[in-house]
């Protein structure tokens, strides 16, 4: 019984490893400190913006392409003329300013993240919280719902760290090869150490789900608990009986109407979709310092790359309109304040070279891959996100699903869109838990 | 016995009926219209008119500004072209483009044939029809059109053109040429309606061709060449005398195929395979499968996204540039990934590589080219219509898709010539123009010797 239950406490975990990612040679000792940071711009940086999109040569869309061909050029024009004309980026930088930005060296780069305390602690419990984001988001994507999390209901209130992984945005771009998210789960796991946090709760989404989810598994006593709002399934046995036997007799292998609803047809839902919308990915994980390279002298280009996403993945059928259907979720200030994010920073290359550092070895062959999940976990399941797990599915490798909600509407971008239902679920989630 | 005799003679008809059949099916297409709006009902302006490639100190300040606003990102320590085109080196090949390639020089060397443009299906088509200065005595110069691919242009055709128009060998054939370049490429308009596929650009290109006054004509092609030029055999195989193709990946494996797949390494003179079948071809998985998935992100998004991909990269000559270039080290050799200048001039001059860049870059054409990739893989592909008209394969050592004989011959049933070349690559014509030059008159005079029987 004892060597049983031995047994199953040594695959709870993952090893730490280390690493160092800087220039050259490791130094012997490291700066431990952190500085504050403030987000800056200057008139140089915006001519030369306006000069680079004044040069831009349009080409025509195909007569009724819609955004079937990628982002459509005529309603590329419209964004374009907004942030030229509009788009007021000392304005948005001031925004960005409001909370605070740190930067502190960890294995050998600087890592960013803003820091944002709540205003009313007392008689309040404060729970602190990491939020990852992912591609081609930013710390940014999480501004709607920061102010939501650091206000305090039912005494519960959050007290969260938003990081930058390295290679997004202001954290310093890894230098060596093989810079992979158990690399900066490993670092973020420092970070949080280093800010003095022992226990503390994890949220993430697309990159931000896999990192926190490594986290977890390397310092599940660290982790009080993990929400995600995507989750990437395992193609197991599990899964494919479900998917041979589900669309007959949902009930028996643990899907419900609703995933059935959401699932099948399988093949033209998932498997054609995936293949429609994954060339992005493709290409990212094989050759990144060639996609990145024409994206980091073009705006145009860099807000056409960045852009599309947040339209298809918003709701796929937004492919089928003229304007991708990307105002109806977002406000043109928000897009373009992340758009200018991987702008200012140059950092669309070492962006994407993170989807060749994960999948560039078979990612099932990966230790964490097949190394369950203990910590308690809760589920946000929203109906448009790229793909669709069921809680059988989730439960193969989240082995304390606390919880998991069918969210009622809502894409990939779930803080961005919806942070009042990610934020509600969060709470209840977290309520749940500390419960028991 | 009687009954035996009786049945065979029963199936051999069969067969013989339903190959005849098969024989007699031919790929059918109907007209196409791709200007802007609605076709005008005045007849289309069928002239063919002169053209000649410009150039302006406009066009080289703007390229020049663009160059000088380029961020790099430096490549990682150690990963030469693992991760793409190694920024370190293309610094380089960017400072001899800013700084000693010869944008008008070019100009004038892609002038020295003459290039035409003429209106088909309300667009533009480009193309070059070179006639042989010296055509022997009682002969008559051989009607050729060689079509392109992506990333490259007519202009890949250039090194291989003198050796089929000049008449050095007496015993050779002579060959007028014509190049032309496929809508959305280059100087050839681009489709302004969705559905422009191969099957249209071969129609078109059929179109040109008899109004240049041809009647039966031989083709060549790689990359897509190869798909174009071969439906323009499956439209009018009694036009198409010859189709010559350095590339001719299979679309659906057959039972031959299949078989061979599974039991080729160990049974090689089974399907016929020869040593370097078995190197290029086994493991499976890893040589077909993974191969095929490292190098096909490109296919991927330009076959989904043409419009996005294609956006940064007519802003940014470094990008472009970057994004092509890439191509024409890896599909030439695989093993230039690891090095750090990506092989790129060891068979190339950086003066053609860079021309064939600045024919993407001048014309603004790199976002249609990609469209094309959507186009042809939204039908599915393949054609499966067996070719019956006489094909000549060059087999080069370094194509992206090695395919054997038996493969070929899956589609290709009327196979004249499969050549084992002993060099080359992806972009066989510009690397290597003699052994295409030689291989063509050889299968040119096979065919043309089996005619005049």
């Amino acid at each position: 019984m004892a060597y049983i239950v031995y047994k199953r406490k040594k695959t709870r975990t993952i090893p730490l490893g280390d690493g160092w990612w800087g220039v050259g040679e490791k130094t012997l000792s490291e700066d431990q400190k952190i500085y504050p940071f403030q987000v800056e711009t200057s008139d140089k940086e915006i001519e030369d913006l306006y000069e680079r999109i004044d040069r831009t040569r349009y080409a025509d869309p195909l007569e009724d392409g819609k955004f079937h061909y990628g982002f459509n050029s005529t309603y590329l024009k419209k964004v374009v003329s907004y942030w030229r004309h509009e788009f007021d980026w000392k304005k948005q930088v001031a925004v960005l300013n409001k909370y605070p930005h740190f930067k502190t060296k960890i294995e050998g780069l600087d890592v960013h993240f803003i820091h944002v305390r709540p205003p009313h602690r007392e008689n309040q419990k404060v729970l602190p919280i990491m939020i990852v984001h992912g591609w081609p988001g930013s710390f940014y994507e999480f501004y709607k719902i920061l102010p939501l999390l650091t206000q305090s209901r039912d005494g519960v209130v959050f007290e969260v760290i938003c990081p930058s992984i390295p290679g997004y945005g202001f954290s310093e771009a890894s230098h060596k090869q093989g810079f992979n998210s158990l690399a900066a789960a490993r670092i973020f796991l420092k970070l949080m150490e280093r800010l003095g946090f022992s226990q503390f709760y994890l949220q993430g989404g697309d990159w931000g789900s896999l990192i926190t989810t490594n986290m977890a598994q390397m310092k599940p006593q660290c982790v009080n608990g993990l929400h995600l709002n995507m989750c990437m399934s395992n193609s197991g046995f599990k899964v494919l009986l479900s998917l041979l036997i589900g669309p007959y007799l949902p009930f028996l292998v643990g899907l419900s109407r609703e995933d059935v609803r959401r699932l099948f047809p399988f093949f033209e839902k998932n498997v054609f979709e995936m293949l429609r919308e994954s060339g992005y990915f493709h290409i990212q994980a094989t050759k990144p310092d060639t996609a990145g390279c024409g994206v980091n002298d073009s705006p145009v280009g860099l807000a056409a790359w960045i852009l599309e996403k947040f339209s298809s993945w918003a709701d796929m059928k937004n492919r089928d309109l003229e304007d991708g259907g990307l105002e109806r979720k977002f406000s043109l200030d928000d897009l373009l304040t992340n758009v200018m994010i991987y702008w200012t920073t140059g950092s669309i290359t070492s962006s994407m070279r993170f989807y060749k550092e994960n999948l560039g070895s078979n990612l099932n062959n990966r230790v964490d891959f097949k190394t369950e999940i203990f910590v308690p976990t809760g589920f946000a399941a929203f109906p448009n996100e790229l793909m669709y797990c069921p809680k059988s599915w989730a439960q193969i490798r989240y082995r304390n699903l606390q919880s998991y909600t069918f969210m009622p509407r809502g894409g990939h971008f779930a803080a961005f869109e919806e942070p009042q239902l990610l934020a509600d679920d969060l709470f209840n989630f977290v309520k749940k838990v500390e419960k028991s | 016995m009687f009954t035996e005799v009786l049945l065979a003679l029963v199936i051999g008809g069969l067969i013989y009926f339903l190959v005849q059949r098969s024989k007699n099916q031919v790929l059918t297409t109907e007209d196409g219209w791709w200007g802007s709006g609605a076709p005008r009902d005045a007849g289309e302006d069928d002239t063919i008119r002169s053209f000649r490639v410009t150039t302006s100190d406009q066009e080289l300040e703007d390229l020049y500004r663009r160059i000088d606003l380029t961020r790099p990102f430096p490549s990682l320590e150690d990963s030469q072209f693992n991760y793409g085109f190694n920024s370190q080196y293309l610094q380089k090949v960017v400072s001899y483009w800013r700084n000693e390639f010869d944008w008008r020089k070019q100009v004038d060397k892609l002038n020295q044939y003459p290039h035409f443009k003429t209106k088909i299906e309300g667009i533009d088509i480009h193309y070059l029809h070179v006639k042989p200065k010296k055509v022997p005595e009682g002969t008559s110069a051989v009607p050729l059109i060689m079509v392109h691919g992506w990333p490259g242009s007519f202009y890949e055709f250039y090194g291989l053109i003198p050796l089929l128009t000049d008449l050095s060998n007496p015993h050779d054939l002579v060959f007028e040429v014509v190049c032309p370049s496929i809508p959305g490429y280059g100087f050839s308009e681009a489709p302004h309606k969705k559905g422009f596929d191969s099957v249209c650009a071969a129609r078109i290109f059929h179109k040109l061709m008899k109004r240049l006054g041809f009647q039966q004509y031989y083709a060549h092609g790689g990359d897509w060449g190869w798909l174009v030029t071969t439906n323009m055999a499956q439209l009018e195989p009694k036009t198409v005398k010859g189709l010559h193709l350095n590339f001719a990946p299979p679309s659906k494996p057959g039972l031959s195929m299949a078989l061979s797949m599974m039991l080729g390494r160990h049974f090689p003179k089974l399907f016929g395979f020869t040593d370097f079948d078995i190197q290029r071809l086994f493991p499976c998985m890893e040589k077909l499968v993974v191969e095929f998935i490292k190098e096909t992100g490109y296919m991927h998004i330009q076959a989904t996204k043409p419009d996005t991909v294609g956006r940064g990269l007519n802003d940014s000559p470094v990008g472009l540039a970057a994004y092509i270039l890439e191509k024409f080290s890896t599909w030439t050799s695989h093993d230039f990934r690891n090095l750090d200048d990506g092989g790129l001039t060891r068979k190339f001059s950086l003066d053609d590589l860079l021309t064939n860049v600045m024919i993407y870059w001048t014309s603004g054409c790199i976002i249609s080219s990609m469209r094309f990739y959507k186009e042809n893989f939204g039908q599915g592909l393949d054609q499966h219509l067996i070719v019956y008209v006489p094909t000549g394969f060059a087999c080069f050592p370094n194509e992206l898709m090695h395919t054997p004989k038996l493969w070929v011959k899956q589609k290709y049933r009327k196979l004249v010539t499969f050549t084992p070349m002993d060099r080359g690559g992806h972009f066989a014509a510009m690397e290597e123009p003699e052994l295409m030059a030689e291989d063509i008159q050889k299968f040119t005079k096979i065919v043309e010797g089996k005619v005049k029987e």
